[in-house]
């Protein structure tokens, strides 16, 4: 029996799908942050190439992936899809459950999926800088690996908290030619403001994102990059589900259930969207499409769908979301990753209209459940990876108890080999199962941005 | 190089082992009961780790310090008191005051939780004090689990990292009475580990003690809503919420606050349910006490079983505690008086601990009996 099951690289997608095209009623627009109008192409032109702004607004069902992308992609895709027999057996569950592995990208995750593109096509409009922000570091060092192989300088600004706690990832971003500043910094506006308010503050993406922004508008060589949430970004992560569909096929398969993580949402989206599409198309109506979130940054389950900033300083575009509001800064110390105030407003959107649903785990069990993972099918999952892992055991459990042989599907969207420190300190019992005190915060989300 | 005030209380804990009320000056009787003096045991445990770490030592002459000091080979200490051999309170200020004077950087004494409130009256906040347990009752939270962790704690010692500390005075009566009947009596200032287990700090909370009050304050303080009338319960947490909204409380008391006004200091039961009659709305925001980590019935005593359910029932409290604290105390523990009411409090409390986030920690309806132990104290 097949444990993995492969793509020659000529079967890799040579389209992105955009799920746009198919949502019932368009998304509502994003909004500028001064003047609450509609963003228009132009307003993003100082941070983002054009063909990104095109791609960000386009409603075309697929988006042809330039040769010079698939090329660098094939470094690693198409990505195994494996079966993982020995956690079945594990569970003593009827369901068969496969998971995609990202984590055989040169940098660890499903981040470079749409690190190249966008560094390809910033190179393509004359940028020689890209400057981003990053929390665990997987998109950074993405971004450092893409901007590397195109020639193009990279600055990363990386939550405090993490800068120190996660030296490797540092050490990575440095082989790969970027430079890496922890966040906030006195290099930019938005991050003297934070620093003066809070010197010892451990950072937050918020605010990186903030300095990145800022950083790519005051100079004129240098385009912004973000790892997750945009429309685009979610595009170009499509690749996982598509070539998901395509390696189920082969053994004759489709999921009933579909998951993954999300923190801001770009490997759940690009995992999901290719079978979100088949529900809301009504071939498949009945996929159980399950975003998994930590319970201290529950931004899904327990947010308020409406228009928030993307960021702390209020510089990005207002966009409708699910947000815990741009202000809130979750706990740094919290192992688990998936920390970001809002989410895709494409996944937004279909959270909001029940097309995909949402649970939260807390910490322990999150890290009990990678071991248990580790200890049958070899992998240590990244900690944000694990969360997939948690909801994928709770569905394989709930089959043993209904005796249904559904056919599950995860993201396994990096691996922890960084991330140890989470690792032993869940061993030695040190992990706070944190959570949002959700109910006394509802008032603090009245300071949303006023829209309209 | 650190400089320590070393205060043993010779017969702490010998009374309660063989039934005396008290053992101030009572040793020679204690003995003659079979009493076994704990202190000097655990002092000399402690002293010996403490032995080639280049500390400067003060302390009393005698059986409270120096006689220990020369058994584990300890020279060079400073000699600040001479009390008799019948050792008293008074005896245990009259060497803290001295410490202070000679600005010592910390105050180690062995005793329990008479000793620890004796030490408290004389330093109060000004000095940092560690608790070698040696006493009957412990229950405050200055004390760590045994030598090895005083020891540990000392080798890390920051003054610049401390964090707040319960002190419990037990009702003695009730106490003997099977009863633990607490108050909070202040709260003094520990030295932080500088990380609890090693190798692994990177995912612990780095934020000091005192950071993280006020992080809660804001929080709270930004979730307040008018026409709601907040009953805020006893502890230095809660009071940094009333710093945050520019009030000044009582810090054992329980104070109540409207609209961002005091409308009552130092509250009783009574106080809180005739405002409770004219509220529309009512939270109830309380923070663990003590070692044990008493939500209700402890400390919050005037937050009875009637206050709980004229506000709204266990919904509406708000329980806070920082992080230190909480990593300190593996359960928190409800006793009201009330079975039924703790009970509905459920098994798990989420805890406010920070801006926006709060830590999940499970709730044990207790009644703690006399002789149990005091369970989980402060330390690895």
């Amino acid at each position: 029996m097949q444990t993995k099951i492969l793509l020659d690289e000529a079967e890799m997608p040579k389209r992105w799908y955009n799920i746009q095209a198919d949502l019932p009623r368009p998304l509502d627009p994003p909004l500028h942050p001064a003047t609450g109008n509609a963003v228009i192409p132009d307003d993003l032109r100082h941070i983002f190439p054009m063909e990104l702004i095109r791609q960000e607004m386009s409603r075309e069902r697929y988006i042809d992936i330039p040769a010079e992308v698939r090329d660098i992609l094939t470094l690693w895709r198409p990505s195994p899809l494996y079966r993982a027999r020995r956690l079945e057996a594990a569970l003593k569950t009827p369901a068969k459950i496969y998971y995609k592995w990202e984590g055989v990208s040169p940098p660890g995750s499903h981040k470079p999926n749409t690190a190249i593109p966008q560094a390809y096509y910033n190179r393509e409009e004359g940028i020689e800088r890209l400057a981003t922000e990053t929390g665990a570091g997987q998109w950074g060092s993405s971004l450092a690996f893409a901007t590397g192989l195109f020639d193009m300088e990279c600055t990363v600004y990386m939550v405090r908290s993490s800068y120190e706690q996660k030296p490797y990832r540092k050490s990575m971003m440095q082989v790969y030619g970027a430079e890496c500043v922890p966040s906030p910094s006195p290099r930019t506006k938005s991050g003297r403001m934070m620093l003066d308010r809070d010197p010892d503050t451990p950072g937050s993406l918020g605010i990186a994102i903030s300095e990145a922004v800022e950083d790519a508008a005051s100079h004129e060589n240098t385009n912004y990059a973000l790892g997750s949430v945009l429309n685009h970004v979610c595009l170009h992560q499509t690749i996982i589900g598509q070539e998901a569909e395509k390696q189920l096929a082969a053994v004759e398969a489709y999921p009933d259930v579909v998951i993954g993580c999300v923190g801001g949402g770009s490997n759940f989206s690009g995992l999901s969207f290719p079978f979100a599409a088949g529900k809301m198309n009504g071939k498949h109506p009945d996929t159980d499409i399950i975003a998994v979130e930590p319970a201290a940054c529950p931004t899904l389950t327990k947010g308020l769908y409406a228009y928030d900033y993307g960021d702390v300083a209020g510089l990005t575009p207002i966009m409708k979301m699910f947000t815990l509001g741009h202000d809130f800064v979750p706990p740094a110390i919290h192992a688990g990753g998936l920390r970001y105030h809002g989410a895709s407003p494409l996944l937004s959107r279909l959270v909001h209209d029940d097309i995909i649903r949402s649970v939260a785990y807390y910490q322990n069990e999150v890290f009990e459940a990678a071991v248990s993972f580790a200890r049958t099918e070899g992998i240590v999952v990244a900690p944000e990876a694990a969360h997939a892992v948690k909801a994928t055991i709770d569905e394989a459990l709930h089959c043993r108890k209904t005796g249904e042989a559904k056919v599950i599907l995860f993201n396994n969207s990096g691996h922890g080999n960084f991330d140890f420190s989470s690792y032993e300190a869940y061993f030695a019992g040190g992990l706070v199962d944190y959570e949002y005190p959700v109910e006394l915060i509802r008032e603090s989300l009245s300071r949303l941005p006023v829209t309209g | 190089m650190t400089t320590i005030g070393l205060l043993i209380n010779p017969i702490a804990g010998m009374g309660g082992a063989v039934g005396l009320s008290g053992t101030d000056g009572r040793v020679t009787e204690a003995i003659r009961r079979g009493a076994v003096p704990r202190a000097p045991v655990r002092a000399t445990e402690t002293l010996r780790l403490l032995a080639d770490q280049g500390i400067r030592f003060l302390t009393p002459a005698g059986a409270m310090g120096a006689t220990i000091l020369d058994s584990v080979g300890i020279t060079g200490y400073e000699i600040v008191s001479f009390p008799d051999e019948s050792t008293t309170a008074a005896d245990t200020r009259e060497a803290c005051k001295a410490f202070a004077a000679a600005g010592a950087d910390l105050v180690l004494f062995c005793g329990g939780d008479g000793t620890a409130r004796d030490v408290f009256d004389v330093v109060g906040r000004s000095v940092p004090v560690l608790g070698i347990p040696a006493g009957v009752k412990m229950y405050s939270a200055v004390f760590a689990v045994n030598p090895a962790a005083v020891a540990e704690v000392i080798a890390g010692f920051d003054p610049a990292r401390l964090h707040d500390a319960d002190l419990l005075d037990v009702d003695e009566e009730a106490y003997r009475e099977g009863r633990l009947a607490v108050r909070l009596y202040g709260a003094a200032r520990v030295p932080s580990l500088p990380g609890r287990v090693q190798g692994a700090k990177a995912v612990f909370e780095e934020t000091d003690d005192e950071r993280a009050k006020r992080e809660i304050a804001r929080f709270i303080a930004g979730v307040m809503i008018p026409e709601t009338l907040y009953i805020i319960g006893a502890g230095s947490t809660t009071e940094a919420i009333l710093t945050e909204i520019g009030l000044h409380g009582a810090l054992l008391g329980v104070d109540l606050v409207m609209n961002g006004r005091m409308v009552a200091e130092g509250a009783d039961e009574r106080t809180i349910l005739s405002h409770l009659e004219d509220a529309a709305a009512a939270r109830i925001i309380v923070s663990p006490i003590g070692a044990q980590g008493f939500i209700l019935g402890r400390g919050n005593q005037q937050i009875s079983p009637a206050v709980v359910r004229r506000a709204g029932g266990p919904g509406r409290i708000v329980v806070v505690g920082t992080p230190a604290k909480l990593a300190a105390t593996p359960a928190l523990y409800v006793d009201s008086g009330d079975p039924v009411l703790d009970s509905s409090l459920g098994d798990s409390v989420a805890v406010v601990s920070g801006y926006g986030i709060a830590q999940r920690k499970q709730v044990i309806h207790s009644s703690l009996r006399s002789g149990s132990s005091a369970g989980a104290r402060w330390g690895c």
